[in-house]
């Protein structure tokens, strides 16, 4: 074995299981690339290589002895910084928190660990998940491996960096306004936001909690599945999270779409907004080969996405102020210039239109589940552009807005975003695939037909040697 | 800088919000938040009534449920 860094969890895990890839050997061979890589893409914020070996070494032992745990046992991955590690700290990349000692695990980070899994480190973020990409902070950006010196999307930046780089072969982000989709989009990988209430929010620190997801980031479709399958499950310590049954996510990746209904949500990205021409013919093609894969696809039309835009912004300044009054109060300079910037816009937002937004929610969601009725999952954009350098602070700024992933934290549905091709720059194009509540695995379904009809997924950044391991 | 909102305003809004050591920069950062919060109230519907549920309605367990 040559090249473990190309690696997925699904093909690792088989190897691992079958006694021909040691734990031992895939995490120090991650450890040595992240050593290589990561002083030019910053995906890293802390790198743990003695109790990532050791806990391999622990792996190696306990499947040697025939107690394999499953598909993450012995398998390498890492956390955005806002997710708590016991013993490790949650820095939420921010001057605020750099000696925030987390004295327990996130629920998600506990059933990594009893699942067998290898926390490899901590991952950049935006500031607190909303203020990036920033040069002010303590750590650097991440820089997205395709193209020269690229946004990689966030606020999940290093989760998708990392994935990108071949660094680890699973990662987990969160997705307040699509900070899971966005970083997907950007490096070309596979990011889903499960359905609200479909993973544990306790110790992640919150941007907005009636809007916050947990979602699995990997570079392939079944490899998401089993991510999710590990940390779904519900949580009483989350008000948020639901009381429903686990279905095997990956029970329909090889059914194929032949008799499926799929919804393209075109108006997004042709009226809402104007995708650039190459990212919005990739949808259409997308739409095509689906169809000719044997689907159904017909268009449907839900609100303008400037609702749902007006509704989530509303929302996420007003809880995000709320959680973040008493710091800014006290260490306001303490913040990066734009994580101020957005948490200060809820100072401004009153109570009554707050109020509103909500309302304005759960009419969205109405109208919305009321559109899907007849389809099985739909398909639209993530971007409608693919990424600008990281240095053109003015290019960031326009192009963070022009998305079509806010409306599936609005109504709560599963969405996934995957790589849809690339630009003549080279530079990755995306589509999103939203379900029904509750049906990630039609989701996974959709998006592994239209992945093995297509080669975007097995695609590496050209410059990164990544088969030299 | 907000250009409807003075730097004496600014600072009541600040203090009101829980936030009474603002330097100026940061209070022109809240100006702009003023204006962006006003352009967002602007494009919410006017027909929302009261009598649309909320997404986050104040709910008593009911018998039997743990609270």
């Amino acid at each position: 074995m040559n090249d473990v860094s190309e690696l997925g969890i699904a093909e690792a895990a088989e190897l691992v299981r079958g006694g021909k890839l040691s734990p031992l050997t895939l995490t120090a061979a991650l450890l040595e690339r992240i050593d290589r890589l990561d002083k030019r893409f910053h995906a890293f914020i802390r790198v743990t290589p003695e109790p990532a070996l050791a806990a391999a070494r622990e792996a190696e032992r306990d499947i040697g002895a025939g107690n394999w745990r499953g598909p993450l046992h012995g398998i390498p991955f890492a956390l955005k910084d806002i997710i708590d590690w016991a013993g490790l700290p949650t820095t939420a990349h921010s001057k605020l928190l750099i000696d925030n000692i987390a004295s327990s695990d996130a629920h998600v980070s506990a059933r990594l660990k009893a699942a067998g899994g290898i926390m490899l480190g901590k991952l950049a973020t935006h500031e607190f998940a909303i203020g990036g990409p920033s040069f002010d902070l303590p750590w650097p950006p991440a820089i997205n491996p395709w193209g020269g010196n690229h946004f990689p999307g966030g606020s999940s930046s290093g989760s998708g960096v990392a994935l990108a780089c071949g660094m680890v072969p699973a990662a987990l982000g969160t997705d307040t306004g699509g900070s899971v989709r966005n970083p997907a989009s950007m490096c070309s990988i596979v990011g889903m936001k499960p359905t609200y209430g479909r993973v544990s929010r306790r110790g992640v620190l919150p941007l907005a909690y009636s809007l916050d997801h947990v979602g699995p980031m990997t570079r392939t479709v079944r490899d998401n599945a089993l991510l999710l399958q590990v940390i779904a499950g519900h949580d009483r310590a989350d008000p948020g999270s639901a009381e429903v049954d686990i279905e095997d996510f990956s029970a329909e990746l090889d059914g194929g779409v032949r008799g499926l209904s799929i919804g393209l949500v075109r108006h997004f990205y042709t009226e809402d907004m104007t995708a650039d021409p190459e990212q919005s013919a990739a949808l259409d093609r997308a739409a095509e080969l689906l169809g000719e894969l044997g689907a159904e696809v017909r268009e449907i039309r839900l609100a303008p996405l400037e609702d749902y835009a007006t509704c989530t912004r509303i929302i996420i300044r007003c809880e995000a102020f709320a959680i973040h009054r008493r710091w800014l109060a006290e260490r306001a300079d303490d913040y990066g210039e734009l994580a101020r910037q957005r948490i200060l816009d809820g100072a401004a937002v009153s109570a009554a239109d707050y109020i509103d937004a909500l309302r304005l929610r759960a009419r969205l969601t109405r109208q919305t589940l009321q559109a899907f009725a007849g389809i099985d999952v739909a398909l639209t954009a993530s971007n409608m552009d693919p990424a600008c350098r990281i240095d053109d602070a003015e290019a960031c700024a326009r192009l963070y807005p022009r998305q079509a992933r806010q409306p599936f934290n609005v109504t709560g549905q599963p969405a996934l975003a995957m790589p849809a091709g690339f630009n003549r720059d080279g530079l990755p194009l995306s589509l999103q695939l939203i379900g029904h509540p509750f049906q990630e695995a039609r989701v996974y379904r959709v998006a592994a037909a239209y992945e093995r009809a297509t080669d975007w997924s097995r695609r590496r950044p050209p410059d990164l040697a990544i088969r030299a391991g | 800088m907000d250009q409807e909102t003075s730097s004496d305003d600014l600072n009541r809004i600040a203090t009101a919000a829980g936030l009474p050591r603002l330097s100026d920069r940061q209070l022109a950062q809240l100006g702009k938040s003023l204006a962006s919060a006003r352009e967002l109230a602007g494009k919410l519907p006017k027909d929302l009534h009261w009598s649309e549920e909320l997404a986050l309605t104040f709910r008593l367990p009911a018998a039997g449920e743990a609270p």
